[in-house]
């Protein structure tokens, strides 16, 4: 690399480098949650990153940066309720993804949050991700999770410059499907409140997108039985 | 059953009461049936309830009051949010003078504050920075700006507003503070609207509750003030021992009234009175009569004393020695 950087371009090196981690993990989260998304999307160089996504000062563009996804066969099937007397053909909860990056840098409302609503229900994607650099208003909070029919969530840029789940000390969540989940209250004779509880904001439960009244599987390493699988109800 | 179920579709959670009182009063004649306890219920209520043994209408009461409650909170939510956004664009036109509004404005601005409470109108102050506009809503400029970094401004007051009256009152702000606000004019307008918000949520406040409904302007305020002060004046300057003499004397009890009418008034005011406890209740707030007795159903039931006169304990054969231990008799060694 050359050695006289201005000072601008070593800022917008930086940023580069930041933006860059979040998108892949970005990525990696998109391709936990079950989307279809490429190794090669997922294992993005940071250069081929840098030419895609700069502008011409060498800043990151974040209007570029928009991501859509479609659920694979595996996460439809983990999404579909079971089939019951009323809803005899249930259609799988989960529809195509669509993640996009605020370009402000300070006070993200209302407005950039309704225009973003907008959109997700303008295109009918099922789910929408905000990425933000700086926190989001409380009423922007409160306008992002009430689309009626679709789910808004939002993240910040900072939140994702690490992948929580490829840390040591956080076990492996694993979503059960609706089948899974009868077997297991079946097997031990449970009713699903009579399960441990993990809240829908639990860093790990909002990285996997979980939804109120689904069942996650922890696995952990345990010194003495090797494996030790635990069972959390999401409330 | 019929009638039932009509009241039932008003979905008045004093309809649901009146039905839960009405089985609760005859359940042993029901449970004798081995009919489910549930007359009062709708047909769907009872078609996902009448198989199983045991349940209580109350409960469903309970339950949908609740759901009702939580419901009521929502919706009042999402009203603050829609006049947060409102709020927002305000005023209508950009020369707008904040410190004479158009009535409309004024009007509509104090109508939509009713139901916020003082962190619903912090999130308006904060949304309206966002979108670069001064935190008070009646004021149409965009809000200061800071050029430099530091976190921390020092503001001067006015000549003589220092301490003793002499030199300048020094204030250390945030910047972000600061930056709220087009003027120091407007951070007092915006804050006086703040003060007269109630801390109450509204889906707390009761009917009658008249705090944060009547919000005065700062302008408005200091010109009642003002008039008021003018009349006071005026009127003190006006009134004589012999008037203030008067008044008092019209303020004494009616002569006409005999003891027996006084202990009359005093009979009504017994506490025992159903309707009149109703309406105390009404005012409380209780306004649920099937949690008029509590959640649960408390029955007290004292223990009948058994025992006769206590008698002093009598020296048996053997307790010289220290007797026995719950009727093991230690031996002697």
């Amino acid at each position: 690399m050359d050695e006289d950087y201005s000072s601008g371009s070593v800022d917008a090196d930086r940023e580069m480098t930041r933006l860059w981690r979040t998108w892949r993990t970005v990525f990696e989260m998109l391709l936990d949650r079950g989307y279809e998304v490429t190794e090669e999307e997922v294992q993005i160089p940071l250069a081929v990153f840098k030419t895609k996504y700069s502008d011409p000062l060498g800043y990151p563009d974040r209007n570029k940066m928009k991501v859509s996804a479609r659920p694979t066969e595996a996460m439809q099937m983990k999404y579909t309720p079971l089939p019951s007397k009323s809803n005899p053909t249930p259609q799988p909860d989960c529809g195509t993804i669509y993640v996009e990056f605020c370009p402000d840098s300070t006070g993200v409302g209302t407005k950039q949050v309704r225009a973003f609503n907008h959109f997700v229900d303008e295109n009918n994607f099922h789910t929408g991700v905000f990425i933000t650099q700086t926190p989001i208003s409380p009423s922007a909070v409160r306008l992002l999770s009430g689309v009626p029919g679709r789910i808004c969530e939002h993240f910040q840029e900072q939140d994702l410059l690490v992948n929580i789940t490829r840390h040591e000390l956080v076990p492996k969540h694993v979503l059960l499907s609706p089948d899974e989940k009868g077997r297991l209250l079946e097997r031990y004779r449970l009713k699903e409140s009579q399960l441990p509880r993990i809240q829908v904001s639990d860093p790990v439960a909002r990285y996997l997108g979980l939804r109120r009244g689904q069942v996650v599987k922890i696995i952990r390493k345990s010194e003495t039985a090797g494996r030790y699988a635990s069972y959390r109800w999401v409330i | 059953m019929s009638l039932d179920r009509h009241i039932l579709k008003t979905s008045l959670p004093s309809a649901h009461a009146a039905s839960a009182s009405l089985t609760r009063s005859k359940p042993v004649t029901t449970r004798g049936g081995g009919a489910p306890p549930n007359a009062g219920m709708s047909q769907q209520e009872k078609g996902s309830l009448s198989n199983r043994p045991g349940t209580d209408p109350r409960h469903m009461a309970i339950a949908l009051h609740h759901a009702r409650q939580i419901q009521a909170q929502k919706d009042a939510e999402a009203l603050i949010l829609d006049r947060i956004l409102d709020l927002v664009q305000f005023p209508a036109s950009s020369s707008a003078d904040p410190s004479s509004p158009s009535p409309e404005d004024a009007r509509a601005f104090k109508s939509a504050l009713i139901p916020f409470q003082p962190a619903d109108y912090d999130n308006l102050i904060l949304e309206r920075n966002i979108e670069g506009l001064c935190g008070y809503t009646l004021c149409p400029h965009e809000h200061r700006k800071e050029d430099s970094r530091g976190a921390f401004r020092i503001t001067w007051g006015s000549k003589g507003s220092g301490p003793g009256g002499r030199g300048r009152e020094m204030n250390i702000v945030p910047r972000e503070k600061l930056e709220m606000w087009c003027s120091d004019a407007c951070a007092e307008r915006a804050m006086f609207i703040r003060v007269q918000l109630a801390e109450q949520p509204v889906w707390e406040r009761r009917a009658g509750d008249t705090r944060g409904t009547h919000i005065l302007l700062l302008e408005e305020e200091r010109a009642r003030s003002q008039q008021q002060g003018k009349g006071k004046g005026k009127k003190r300057s006006t009134t004589t021992v012999n008037e203030v003499a008067g008044q008092l004397g019209d303020l004494h009890v009616h002569e006409g009234q005999s003891p027996s009418d006084v202990f009359d008034h005093m009979a009504n005011l017994s506490v025992r009175d159903d309707a009149r406890s109703q309406e105390l209740a009404l005012e409380r707030g209780d306004v649920h009569p099937a949690l008029y007795t509590g959640r649960v159903d408390i029955n007290v039931q004292e223990n009948s004393h058994t025992a006769g006169p206590v008698t002093a304990p009598q020296m048996r054969p053997g307790d010289e020695k220290g007797g026995s231990i719950e009727g093991y008799v230690p031996r002697d060694h």
